[in-house]
């Protein structure tokens, strides 16, 4: 009794090091955020000595942030939106209806799977730059859309819902879009849910394509205009830590409103049935 | 409501033939029972005329209509499933609207419809609730339900009871040919258990290895079945069948003896002119055998093996001296034990003559 007791206290000690770990480069990103510049190159202290929030006045005011949250906020939404649109009608066709060269279309689909994005990015420019899309949000949310994880997520539970259910909705004279819509979409509300927060997550996090694709301070995205931050005298640490910080917040509070479904939709995406 | 006329109708997956040239005819009105044993074809059939399976070959006409090669919404035929099929995330009240709002009709004529077919099946007091909070038995009528709302020309059920316990599917039964005097529509029901055909059917249609066996009313293919397979699948408990040797034959008689009881010859109703001493198979249902001797029956010894008691009655398992299982209806008190040498007597007036083949020799 007493060794289970003093192994589940090692346990613990070593879960809070852990939690530790991964929590203190946030804990010191928001410490720096708040002291003033002199303090962070001069000293290292774990409180700022002074509460100082130029930093976030700087951000906020000075800063092209609000058109940056204004271009990721509907980049990320379309995204979202397009992915789970065309995700989910593609599933359906590969789950539900016989045409030929289906499994070749859903092995293509799973082949996709090895191809690194950084691989296509330069044809994606080049694709990007002949329909006169570099600078705009159509440039950011195409090449964003393929993500084939989704497609697979939603098979895997399309296969699932019982045939029965598909042609009592026929007998019922539905067509597949209403049968897609009204039967297989509710039924796996929860599905969809997960995929979509999860798909915003990536998209508002999504750095390399938006950086490449938008060069006018205009037209960033969050995580590329951070990188703007600077100063003609060089680094200003506080700066690009509440700078990050507010360009981190939407996902923050994403994953706080919703963890059980993104933590779900980490699981499906992983292969894991949740 | 309508009557249905399948003409040559056959069904091929691939090179495999699933379905051979089936003709029926179900008149307007008529509760016809599809029965046979499991992969026999009978959903496969009854799925064809619901439109949910391609027809290979022949025509299907409701009506007059030739509907073999339309859409299974355009049919006019509602199908309840096996499993219910009732959309979960939907009230029973959702799910028997669920082809009207699908169809567009004006909400007053939904709910008046929806609420009509809750009063036949008293789901009046369901109506808000979801498929997961109902009982196997109320799915099922949400089923039906949802079926009666959609006014078809044709009520098809795959077998709609296989998933309820023993108790319920015998309450359902009598629901459903309760249902079926109150609306007169044409049904189709599927199963495999030929009590339900039996107490269901105006008209059962036994299928094999998707050929149709025999078409008739229940009684008639009771009382005179086709074949050994039709004999034997139709009663419970089942046919018995005993080999059996043709001593001579004349005028529709056959003077036969059993392998098992040689030097007893008697006559059976069968063909003349089939060969003498060529083997046949007699079938003699368990409840036309009786314990001991009787005068006018053909003896025949064998060995007890177990009774399956039912109460009034109980069915003896027994083998023969060559191995052919019998079973035999006992009523009263008399019982043998198992292991017992027994004597039975099987009416002959009550004896079914077959070819080697199975057909029926009449």
């Amino acid at each position: 009794m007493q060794r289970k007791t003093i192994g589940n206290i090692l346990l613990l000690a070593l879960t809070l090091c852990v939690a530790c770990m991964w929590a203190f480069p946030i804990y010191w990103a928001v410490v720096t955020s708040i002291k003033p510049e002199h303090e962070v190159v001069t000293k290292t202290t774990f409180i700022p000595d002074v509460f100082n929030f130029s930093a976030y006045y700087f951000a906020l005011f000075e800063t092209n942030l609000a058109a940056w949250y204004v271009n990721s906020l509907i980049t990320s939404i379309g995204v979202t939106i397009i992915v789970i649109l065309i995700s989910v009608m593609c599933a359906y066709a590969l789950s539900q209806i016989v045409f030929p060269g289906r499994r070749l279309l859903y092995g293509i689909i799973l082949a996709s799977f090895m191809v690194p994005s950084q691989a296509l990015v330069v044809s994606q420019f080049v694709l990007m730059y002949r329909f006169g899309l570099i600078n705009s949000w159509g440039g950011i949310i195409l090449p964003q859309l393929i993500i084939p994880v989704v497609v697979i997520v939603y098979k895997q539970f399309f296969d699932s819902v019982p045939k029965e259910l598909r042609e009592a909705a026929k007998l019922d004279g539905c067509g597949d879009f209403q049968i897609l819509f009204r039967l297989y979409l509710p039924l796996n509300w929860g599905i969809t849910t997960a995929l979509a927060i999860i798909t915003y997550i990536m998209a508002w996090n999504a750095f390399l394509w938006p950086f490449l694709v938008t060069n006018s301070e205009d037209m960033m995205t969050v995580t590329v205009g951070i990188t703007q931050v600077d100063d003609a005298f060089g680094v200003k640490y506080a700066r690009d830590m509440a700078v990050a910080i507010l360009a981190a917040m939407p996902v923050a509070l994403a994953y706080l409103l919703f963890q059980k479904r993104v933590t779900q939709a980490l699981m499906l995406s992983s292969g894991i049935k949740g | 409501m309508s009557g249905i006329k399948l003409t040559g109708v056959s069904k091929s997956f691939g090179a495999v033939k699933v379905i051979h040239d089936v003709d029926i005819e179900i008149q307007q009105g008529e509760f016809a029972v599809f029965v046979g044993p499991s992969g026999c074809g009978k959903s496969t059939l009854l799925r064809m005329i619901a439109g949910l399976e391609e027809t290979t070959g022949g025509q299907i006409r409701i009506d007059t209509e030739d509907v073999t090669r339309r859409e299974a919404s355009k049919r006019g035929v509602a199908m309840v499933f096996q499993s219910y099929a009732l959309y979960p995330h939907l009230s029973v009240f959702d799910n028997m609207a669920f082809s009207l709002s699908i169809a567009r009709r004006p909400k007053a004529e939904i709910d008046a419809k929806v609420r009509a077919a809750a009063d036949i099946l008293r789901l009046g007091d369901y109506l808000s609730h979801k498929p997961s909070q109902l009982s196997g038995g109320q799915r099922q009528r949400v089923a039906i339900g949802r079926a009666i709302v959609r006014e078809p020309r044709v009520f098809l059920f795959d077998e709609p009871l296989s998933n309820l316990d023993a108790e319920l599917r015998v309450k359902m039964r009598m629901e459903i040919a309760r249902l079926h005097r109150q609306i007169g529509a044409t049904m189709i029901y599927v199963t495999h258990d030929q009590v339900e055909a039996m107490t269901l059917a105006d008209k059962i249609v036994v299928l094999k290895a998707g050929v149709v066996q025999q078409v008739g009313e229940p009684l008639e293919l009771y009382r005179n079945p086709d074949n050994m397979f039709v004999a034997g699948f139709i009663g419970s408990p089942g046919m018995n069948f005993l080999k059996a040797r043709v001593m001579s034959a004349a005028a529709g008689r056959l003077v036969v003896e059993l392998e098992d009881a040689p030097g007893v010859p008697f006559d059976v109703p069968g063909t003349a002119g089939v060969p003498l001493g060529k083997g046949i198979f007699l079938g003699v249902r368990p409840e036309h055998i009786a314990l001991g001797e009787r005068e006018g029956s053909v003896p025949l010894k064998a060995t007890a093996e177990f009774i399956e008691e039912l109460g009034g009655t109980g069915y003896l398992h027994a083998l023969t001296a060559t191995g052919a299982e019998m079973t035999v209806e006992c009523r009263g008190e008399e019982r043998p034990h198992p292991k017992q040498a027994i004597r039975l007597s099987l009416d002959p007036k009550e004896m079914f003559a077959f070819s080697e083949r199975g057909e029926r020799l009449r």
